[in-house]
């Protein structure tokens, strides 16, 4: 019986809490959200005390990204590419390269261009392409949101590419445990002008040489099928169910309070209800939008 | 239902905040910290609509001021987090 007088004092209006549910009092906001932050500096303790527990837990499948870059192409009238062993070795040692020099960018801070890791594993190109992304979940959000952003459309449909290779690489990122996902796209030399094309936001198409420097033979690449990492607790994910938990908690009890102050006529001090709902409901809104993820 | 019919304009303003905020979230995903400016803009104009309404219907107290504040910092709080995990 407490127990109810208790639940009832928390979430309904009733004489005991001022009609008005103690979870909605101004107070009790404020130490949700106090435990909000407090929840936040524990995932950021935990991430460096606990990286095996609390990382970025990612499964992406080097050929389902394959497999769905070509899925895009065939919906667009164009001719798959193929998986190429030395372009994959190349992509993986971008994704490494990146992680060794702490770098989120289509261009090393020392100079070292895309272009560099297509000729080490000895393949000359007529055109080459790249596009990058971290911390996405799955292959499908990764070649959506390369979908959506016009300049790695662009890329995923240019008809010049004839290979592909991706790697995918996990590794703490200024800090940060993250996945990479690395995309070369690429078609053999033949005689043609050497045009490499690199997918960013602007400013990062390399000059162009009249031919590449003379490349070392292909080397014996090692291709990771796809990085498998053991169950952890995604930070994102973590901080987005609280979020949606919380929010929903109180969009409910804000509803109830609404049709028991309206049905019971009751007159009070105070904010307006129908207005809490609505912005906590674009809140919500926005919290089952945002993902996980950034392309450059 | 009632009160938003007798006070539309005061709730079109509302829902044009929610909407800009909405749309600016969405549209510059891209950019974290455009984002966490439109979060605080946010919070920001939905106390200041808070305030305004209730000024106007001459019923604004500080109980009712805080509630804003604090509802509006809530808000903040819970899509700071997420912004920041993306």
């Amino acid at each position: 019986m407490q127990f109810f007088e208790l639940v009832k004092h928390l979430f309904v209006p009733h004489t005991t809490n001022n009609q008005k549910a103690k979870l909605l009092h101004s107070e009790s906001l404020f130490f949700i959200a106090v435990g909000l932050i407090v929840f936040q500096l524990l995932l950021g303790f935990g991430r460096k005390t606990f990286p095996q527990v609390l990382g970025y837990a990612a499964n992406i499948s080097p050929s389902e990204v394959i497999r769905l870059t070509n899925v895009q192409r065939a919906d667009n009238g164009l001719s798959p590419v193929t998986e190429s062993t030395i372009l994959d070795a190349a992509a993986l040692a971008k994704g490494n390269d990146m992680l060794a020099k702490d770098y989120w960018a289509h261009f090393a801070p020392d100079g070292t261009t895309p272009w560099s890791f297509f000729l080490k594993f000895g393949y000359k190109y007529s055109y080459a392409g790249e596009n990058l992304a971290r911390d996405f979940q799955d292959a499908s959000s990764t070649v959506t949101a390369w979908m959506n952003s016009p300049s790695h459309r662009e890329n995923m449909l240019n008809p010049n590419y004839k290979d592909i290779g991706i790697g995918v690489v996990e590794g703490n990122l200024a800090g940060v445990d993250t996945t990479i996902i690395v995309q070369f796209f690429g078609a053999p030399l033949s005689g043609e002008s050497v045009i490499p094309v690199v997918q960013a936001k602007e400013g990062l198409v390399p000059s162009v040489t009249s031919s590449p420097s003379p490349s070392p033979t292909p080397t014996p690449v090692e291709v990771v099928a796809s990085v498998q990492t053991t169950p952890k607790m995604s930070p994102f994910a973590s901080t987005k169910n609280v979020s949606l938990l919380v929010t929903g908690i109180l969009i409910l009890l804000l509803s109830i309070d609404l049709i028991i102050v309206r049905r019971k006529r009751i007159a009070r001090i105070g904010g307006k209800t129908l207005a809490h709902l609505a912005y906590l409901g674009m809140i919500l809104a926005v919290l089952l939008i945002l993902k996980a993820g950034q392309i450059i | 239902m009632k009160s938003i019919t007798k006070d539309l304009s005061h709730y079109l303003a509302l829902f044009g905040i929610l909407f800009a905020a909405f749309a600016g979230l969405i549209i510059f995903s891209y950019d974290k910290n455009f984002q966490i400016a439109v979060g605080l803009a946010l919070s920001a104009s939905y106390v200041a609509w808070g305030v305004t309404h209730h000024y106007i219907h001459h019923d604004l107290h500080f109980e009712t001021f805080l509630e804003y504040l604090v509802i509006a910092a809530l808000g903040f709080v819970l899509i700071f987090g997420v912004i920041v995990r993306t």
